[in-house]
């Protein structure tokens, strides 16, 4: 797996520069609690030749700072950011809220309880 | 029109279905069932307790003697065999090819366990507290008995300085 | 132009098998737009593996993710479990991994095959699916001691040796099932009402695939060999167990079956090969330690590909556990596939999806 450390500000450069879609198949996108409202965003990808290695970038960043989206470069990223944005109680650029979790549900509970 | 003819000719087919109640289905005979205990052969070391996912075995512990108890619940236990293979003594848990058995509304299963649960994780935190509180006491009883005899000693040749 | 009409589809309707929702947009009898809503079951299984289960234990209860490939969830975990950990397991036991792989894959395409018969109205075909279907599932329960949720893969390895008269009893039943399926891909391919309800219907083409980043029997009906098994070597000796990639190029509802269809012959000569060269070893390894790092794995499911992700602390307890079913991969295909198709189509392209709701929202 090759690891590409970026940031929210280079992010769409860097996975437009990176993904052609007929070489690399979009995964998923996660994001890792780290504690003290720090969060790890993860972006998963992976080639369609063989042998198929996955690539991952990487972008940590404060909870209340807006994630910017990649859909633009990779469309099907729509799903996989509304709900990373439930789950995570984030703001991600333009994702809907309450794709995934219900109006009457927990909110963000993936996220570490504070002490 | 092939399966037209084809789907008339079903009509003279045996049955795939099997008549269940006079008609047994296929059941293996290593089937996972339920989880059997034998109480002889436990060292009550409660590995089982801490490798089952679901929580289907507990412990509760006397408080007086710290005698242990074995509760199982069939109606949480998933048949994982989890249990089974964490367990040292060979033989103290076995599962069966005896299959589940539905519950009742009477038994008040999920409340009951939980509660069962629940309290029997008191109880062993009950005697542990108790063990303490014991070996405190025996502590203090031991020293006061000490104390005591040096202060006799101390009577009987006042000479020596009491250290 | 035309007057639009709104038709919502679900989430309890006689057409899916599981809480999913669709709102149509249909101008006359064609479907202009579609919007899925795939939250309905979200039971905070990721959360409760990174907080109330010990990682040992999570390998039972990512099986309980899906009832139908729960086989897949429970080998994708173990597998990135043992990455985390640096185990390596016996070869005996990733062969007894992919018999039961392949075992699921066949009771889950003929199920979704029957669904496909069903939705476009050909009863009959669903019934005589589903008959065929039932010896997988009995040599499921032989292997694995239960007919559902099998609990075949821990951390380390299997839990059940394979017994030499249940290996025998697998290869009798594929050797009855093989012609039932010859009949089957007869009926699924040449007969003329499923082909018009089937042929050229729900199209997702080989662009859509790339663009949309489909995953499955979606992007290999289209004539993408996008297969998990054809690309990793490492967890699982899938080209040593015989196995070839198939392929279809319409990319319809039609295609769909077929592909699905063919991987069957595939499922079944892989079983084959496994029984035959079952290596001897250990069932599974024992090991001490906690996990730490962070690692991902990918398997192939029977709906596509299937992604887990798990990230250590050196504690019983996991960091953090990502699980990315293949449904949820093929949202995005999905609402696609329905363009400029007739309304009365929607069923049956629905169930060509074989969506897996319960994966998707976990
Ligand atoms: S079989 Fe599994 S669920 Fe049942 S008691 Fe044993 S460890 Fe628990
Ligand atoms: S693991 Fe075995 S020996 Fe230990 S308490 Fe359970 S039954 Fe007894």
């Amino acid at each position: 797996m090759t690891r590409i450390e970026t940031s929210f500000e280079t992010l769409k450069n860097d996975v437009a520069a990176f993904y052609k879609m007929d070489k690399h198949h979009f995964i998923t996108m996660n994001g890792v609690d780290l504690g003290n409202d720090e969060i790890e965003y993860q972006w998963f990808f992976c080639d369609y030749e063989y042998p198929c290695a996955e690539t991952m970038f990487v972008a940590k960043a404060n909870a209340n700072v807006m994630v910017p989206s990649i859909r633009e470069v990779v469309e099907p990223a729509w799903v996989a950011e509304a709900e990373l944005s439930d789950l995570m109680g984030v703001e991600i650029e333009n994702a809907d809220k309450g794709f995934m979790l219900d109006v009457d549900s927990d909110e963000a509970p993936l996220r570490k309880k504070k002490k | 029109m092939k399966s037209f003819f084809d789907a008339i000719g079903n009509l003279f087919k045996k049955p795939v279905t099997t008549e269940f109640p006079v008609q047994q289905t296929y059941i293996p005979d290593d089937y996972r069932g339920l989880i059997v205990f034998e109480e002889s052969l436990c060292i009550w070391c409660r590995k089982c307790e801490m490798a089952c996912p679901p929580g289907a075995i507990v412990f509760s512990q006397d408080i007086e003697t710290g005698k242990q108890e074995y509760h199982y619940s069939p109606y949480v236990c998933i048949y994982c065999k989890e249990c089974v293979r964490a367990c040292p003594a060979p033989g103290a848990l076995l599962q069966s090819s005896e299959p589940g058995h539905p519950g009742l509304k009477e038994e008040n299963l999920n409340n009951g366990w939980n509660k069962l649960f629940d309290e029997s994780l008191e109880s062993r935190a009950a005697y542990a507290a108790e063990k303490k509180r014991k070996q405190a006491e025996q502590k203090a009883a031991t020293d006061k008995a000490k104390a005591e005899a040096a202060a006799e000693a101390a009577k009987q040749n006042p000479e020596q300085p009491i250290e | 132009m035309a007057t639009q009409y709104n038709i919502p589809v679900g989430a309890q309707h006689i057409a899916l098998l599981e809480p999913l929702h669709f709102k149509f947009t249909t101008e006359n009898e064609k479907i202009m737009k579609a919007e899925a809503n795939v939250g309905y079951v979200h039971r905070g299984i990721e959360q409760a593996c990174c907080s109330k289960f010990k990682f040992r234990q999570v390998s039972f209860v990512v099986g309980r993710v899906c009832g139908l490939c729960s086989i897949s969830h429970t080998t994708c975990y173990s597998q990135v479990a043992e990455k985390l950990m640096q185990l390596d397991i016996s070869k005996k036991a990733k062969y007894l991994r992919m018999l039961v792989i392949e075992l699921d894959r066949i009771h889950s395409h003929l199920l979704c095959l029957s669904h496909v018969a069903e939705n476009s109205g050909f009863e009959a075909l669903f019934m005589k699916t589903m008959a065929y279907r039932e010896f997988s599932m009995e040599l499921l329960e032989a292997v694995c001691g239960n007919r559902i949720q099998y609990d075949f893969s821990i951390v380390g390895g299997v839990t059940r040796d394979l017994r030499p008269d249940v290996a025998k009893m697998v290869l009798e039943k594929l050797k009855i099932f093989k012609p039932q399926l010859d009949e089957l891909v007869d009926i699924y391919s040449n007969n003329y009402t499923l082909g018009l309800k089937n042929k050229g219907v729900g199209v997702i083409a080989k662009d859509d695939v790339y663009r949309l980043s489909a995953v499955g029997p979606f992007a290999r009906a289209a004539g993408i060999p996008i297969d998990v098994r054809n690309e990793t070597e490492d967890t699982l000796p899938w080209k040593e167990a015989g196995f070839e990639v198939v392929t279809e190029t319409t990319g319809d509802v039609y295609a769909r079956n077929l592909v699905r269809l063919k991987e069957l012959y595939v499922s079944m000569r892989i079983i084959e090969n496994v029984i035959n060269g079952l290596p001897e070893g250990d069932l599974a390894v024992d090991f001490k330690g906690f996990p730490s790092g962070e690692a991902i794995n990918r398997l192939e499911a029977p709906r596509g590909e299937l992604f887990y992700y798990a990230k250590g602390n050196k504690t019983q307890i996991l960091e953090r556990l990502k699980i990315k079913a293949p449904t949820f991969s093929n949202v995005a295909a999905m609402v696609h596939g329905f363009h400029d198709n007739e309304y009365a189509s929607a069923p049956a392209i629905i169930g060509s999806y074989d969506p897996c709701l319960s994966c998707t929202s976990r």
